[in-house]
């Protein structure tokens, strides 16, 4: 099964991301830049100084004031967008999987990042050596055409082994030459934590965007009784007692740790979603992420 | 130390089961999940994390408060608070007549007055003490004064109903004395209330509760029942029975009669209601046999349902007149059909070859040791005479006597007769204001009818009146039907037989087929069998010899058993049939077990929330 129907392309190809902040990439693309160059945007006026380029000089300024001034135009670059795709072991649970979703949105994202000739790079994690070409084929994508490389990589990808998330967002942030557009995709289940990583991205100077996704059965749990929970990372057991009579204090729970997820990317202007793997795709790509103008 | 109810330590025996509940392993499921890092939170959080938590609604939680307040509740022992404060001395009797197997209370009455002194037993307080009469064909003191409960409910279990009639004087007069003079000394009388002959607590003032049972009287009923020879036909019997129905229906059914287990006829009677319908039965008997009556219908009571008697047949009597001439008495004896008379002047030696022996104003040279007509001569230690009177007008006689059945002393005029103190052994029968002129008793083993006046010295043997009690008398005097009166008892009343001092054993099979072995001491004049509290044949082996003894109901007011409201004393004193009295009930069982089933209710409800 592809991961996007042709359907979804279609619709995605008309999508725009938007970009909070300028793009600092030296690379030029179609998003507006502080750096000032070649484009129709006039940005500002400057003095002249000998050896400046004669084309730029504005003219009819010069006629008024009888002084030379240069004409400064915005240049425009392209947006690093690098997505963040939690492939650890605990996003291989749930029906639908997990992993499979966050593929989907991985794809769509890159997608009609590629479609606005921004540069796209998907950085699954934990390190996993056995998929280390399709891994280096998902780096710095650029252009449409690369999209079906990039879907095909994609989809070699396994979710295996126990990640750090901290670390594995710190590094995608310290190795990033250019900051720009930062999606994370994770169950957020970590027992370390994620705040150190979302706050060496942000402080790195990131836009950052969360997608939390949660499988049904964590949102809802189906098992009952006297029982043994085995963690699929680590391997640590949990003894617990559990009936259908406790599920609303299970449900606060987990709505507990959600909000304290969404409240803590509030307060750093992250933007933050909820999916449960079972949502339909087009609604979070075409409803939700539209309404949070990641895109429009 | 001592406990009082050392039943309760059966309720350690909950110990180990507890226990096993908690060695119980709870079996877990093993489950791989994502990640039990939500889990951690959520038991962290649903689990005590601080010392203190904010209460939550939580079902458990209540169930054990309540189960907390309910054993809490039944240790401080609770009771409804009453008016008497201890120290009292009850007595409970236990009415154990036959009407009291009546089954219009379930299953008997009997049953029902047991459960209710079994409440009241439960209600006595530590200081309370309490004995337990149970009042049969004679008293029987199942529990001297106690407090111990166990042991009074024992003696109430142990209580059972009997065949006889009800006798409470004299389980009252055991009553009285331990409650008079004592402050909070009660009778409580669990019975239905059919008794009589309590005239004598009339002025007594008897704290009596009258624990009332019984609801309806369907019943009917034998109350009597006699054997005698059929005058017009000597082969055969005449059987006289009454049935007595005690409800207010008209009851339709089948008197049956029985010859030691065979039919002989049936009869079908219509009994109207609260009536005594009297039955004639005429049989042929070749051999001494059992004579059986049986109501066919079945009612409350089946206990007077059935009546026997033993019929011996007749034997000529023998008998001797001694006698200086009376051609009166010797045509009067030669007239009775089953008499052998013969006629001497003097009695020289003890007239062992007769039944009988008529002293004709003689003085014998030898006392008989049989049974006496002595007409107007006794020994000294009969009776005192103490003068002697002219022409003493007869003013009473007992018609109901059998010797005076069918005699009448109209027209009888007396010229002269002996005056004697009425001595013990005997009931006048006939009376003159100076003194009895007849009288009728047994001396030891031995009939005696005694005359006072000389029959040629008055009008009597003219009259049709003479020759009738002269057949009487030897009727009465014939050892054959002294015997067959033997061998009738009431339920309760205990059997005798004389003994010659030969037999040291003795075997009574009792109506249930169950025997009794008895050692006889051979000094022993009489037999005395008391265990016959149950309708029925008995038969006795005495050495190579047989018996056969009947005991029955055969009481009016017995099968009477309409439920009675009140329990009458004489004519002026009656106690009502006791409502709701105040007393201590103590309810600490009744939440303890409320206790008990809550733990059950959580128990399965903890399951169930975390199934």
């Amino acid at each position: 099964m592809p991961l996007l129907t042709a359907d979804l392309l279609r619709r995605l190809e008309q999508l725009q991301l938007l970009a909070q902040r300028r793009a600092r990439s030296v690379s030029r693309g179609e998003r507006r830049s502080r750096a000032r160059g070649q484009s129709v945007e006039f940005a500002d006026h400057r003095n002249y100084v000998f050896g400046d380029d004669l084309r730029y000089l504005d003219w009819n300024l010069y006629g008024r004031l009888d002084r030379l001034f240069l004409k400064l135009y915005e240049e425009e670059r392209e947006l690093p967008v690098r997505i963040f795709l939690d492939a650890s072991e605990s996003m291989a649970f749930g029906e639908p999987v997990k992993f499979d979703f966050a593929r989907q949105v991985a794809a769509a994202v890159g997608y009609v990042a590629l479609c606005g000739f921004d540069r796209v790079t998907i950085l699954p994690f934990p390190e996993n050596r056995d998929e280390a070409v399709a891994r280096s084929g998902l780096r710095a994508v650029r252009g449409r055409r690369s999209a079906m490389g990039m879907f095909q990589n994609l989809a070699q990808l396994t979710a295996r082994g126990a990640a750090d998330l901290n670390a594995a967002l710190r590094r995608g942030a310290i190795e990033a030459r250019q900051t720009g557009l930062a999606i994370v995709l994770s169950d957020f289940l970590d027992p370390a934590g994620y705040e150190t990583g979302l706050d060496a991205l942000v402080g790195r100077g990131f836009q950052v965007d969360v997608v939390h996704i949660l499988a049904p059965e964590e949102l809802a749990p189906t098992i009952y009784g006297d029982l043994r929970l085995v963690d699929s990372e680590t391997g640590a057991q949990q003894e617990v007692t559990f009936g259908k009579y406790r599920l609303a204090a299970y449900q606060r729970t987990v709505q507990a740790f959600c909000q304290r997820l969404r409240e803590y990317c509030a307060g750093r202007g992250i933007t933050y979603f909820l999916a449960s793997s079972a949502t339909p795709l087009a609604d979070l790509l075409l409803k939700q992420l539209r309404a949070a103008e990641v895109w429009r | 130390m001592s406990f009082l109810a050392p039943m309760a330590f059966a309720f350690a025996a909950a110990i180990p089961v507890v226990v096993l509940f908690y060695l119980l392993k709870r079996k877990r499921v093993v489950k791989l999940v994502s990640s039990t890092l939500l889990w951690q939170k959520f038991l962290a959080e649903s689990q005590a994390s601080a010392p203190f938590q904010k209460l939550r609604h939580n079902w458990l939680l209540v169930l054990q408060l309540l189960l907390l307040i309910l054993v809490i509740l039944a240790l401080a022992r609770p009771f409804f608070a009453g008016e008497i404060k201890g120290g009292r001395l009850l007595v409970a009797i236990l009415d154990a007549s036959a009407s009291m197997q009546s089954t219009d209370e379930a299953p008997t009455r009997f049953e029902k007055a047991r459960r209710e002194a079994l409440a009241l037993v439960d209600n006595l307080t530590d200081t309370d003490q309490m004995v337990v009469l149970l009042a049969g064909g004679n008293t029987e003191v199942k529990q001297s004064p106690t407090s111990s409960k166990a042991a009074l409910r024992r003696a109430l279990q142990t209580a059972l109903p009997s065949d006889s009639p009800t006798r409470l004087t004299e389980a009252l007069k055991l009553a009285q004395p331990l409650v008079r003079d004592r402050v909070g000394g009660e009778i409580h009388l669990f019975s239905d209330g059919a008794v009589s002959g309590l005239e004598e607590f009339e002025f007594e003032g008897l704290n009596v509760v009258f624990h009332r049972v019984g609801q309806r009287a369907e019943n009917a009923g034998i109350v009597t029942l006699d054997v005698r020879s059929n005058p017009e036909d000597p082969t055969r019997r005449a059987l006289f029975t009454s049935v007595f129905n005690a409800s207010s229906n008209v009851v339709r059914t089948e008197l049956e009669l029985l010859l030691d287990g065979q039919l002989v006829e049936a009869r079908p009677v219509e009994l109207p209601p609260r009536e005594t319908l009297p039955e004639v039965f005429f049989a042929g008997q070749t051999n001494d046999g059992v004579f059986t009556v049986r109501l066919a219908n079945p009612d409350d009571l089946a206990a007077d349902n059935e009546a026997s008697i033993v019929s011996l047949l007749p034997q000529p009597a023998r008998v001797l007149l001694v006698s200086r001439g009376n051609r009166f008495l010797e045509r009067a004896l030669a007239a009775v059909p089953s008499a052998e008379v013969t006629v001497v002047t003097d009695l020289a030696e003890a007239a062992a070859d007769f039944d009988i022996t008529v002293l004709d104003d003689v003085l014998p040279t030898a006392w008989p040791s049989n049974n006496v007509l002595a007409i107007r001569s006794a020994p000294t230690n009969w009776v005192e005479i103490t003068g002697r009177t002219e022409a003493p007008a007869i003013v009473d006689w007992r018609t109901t006597h059998p010797l005076l059945r069918f005699v009448t002393f109209d027209n009888v005029q007396i010229s002269e007769a002996l005056t004697v103190v009425p001595p013990g052994w005997a009931t006048p029968i006939v009376e003159a204001p100076g003194g009895p002129l007849i009288l009728a008793g047994e001396i030891g083993r031995q009939r005696v009818v005694w005359l006072a006046f000389d029959t040629l010295q008055s009008t009597w043997p003219l009259r049709v009146s003479f020759p009738i009690f002269i057949a009487n008398v030897l009727d009465w005097l014939n050892p054959v039907t002294a015997r067959a009166a033997q061998f009738l008892v009431q339920a309760g009343a205990p059997l005798r037989l004389p003994l010659d001092g030969t037999v040291t054993n003795a075997v009574v099979r009792l109506p249930n087929g169950e025997e009794r072995r008895l050692t006889l001491d051979p000094a022993a004049r009489e037999l005395v069998f008391g265990e016959t509290s149950h309708r029925g044949v008995y038969r006795i082996e005495l050495g190579n010899r047989r018996f056969t003894f009947c005991a029955n109901l055969l009481d009016a007011p017995e099968t009477d058993t309409r439920p009675r409201p009140e329990v009458r004393f004489g004519k002026y004193a009656a106690v009502a049939a006791a409502e709701a009295r105040p007393a201590n009930v103590e309810i600490w069982r009744w939440i303890a077990l409320a206790g008990l089933a809550i733990l059950m209710f959580e128990w399965w409800f903890y399951h169930k929330r975390t199934a």
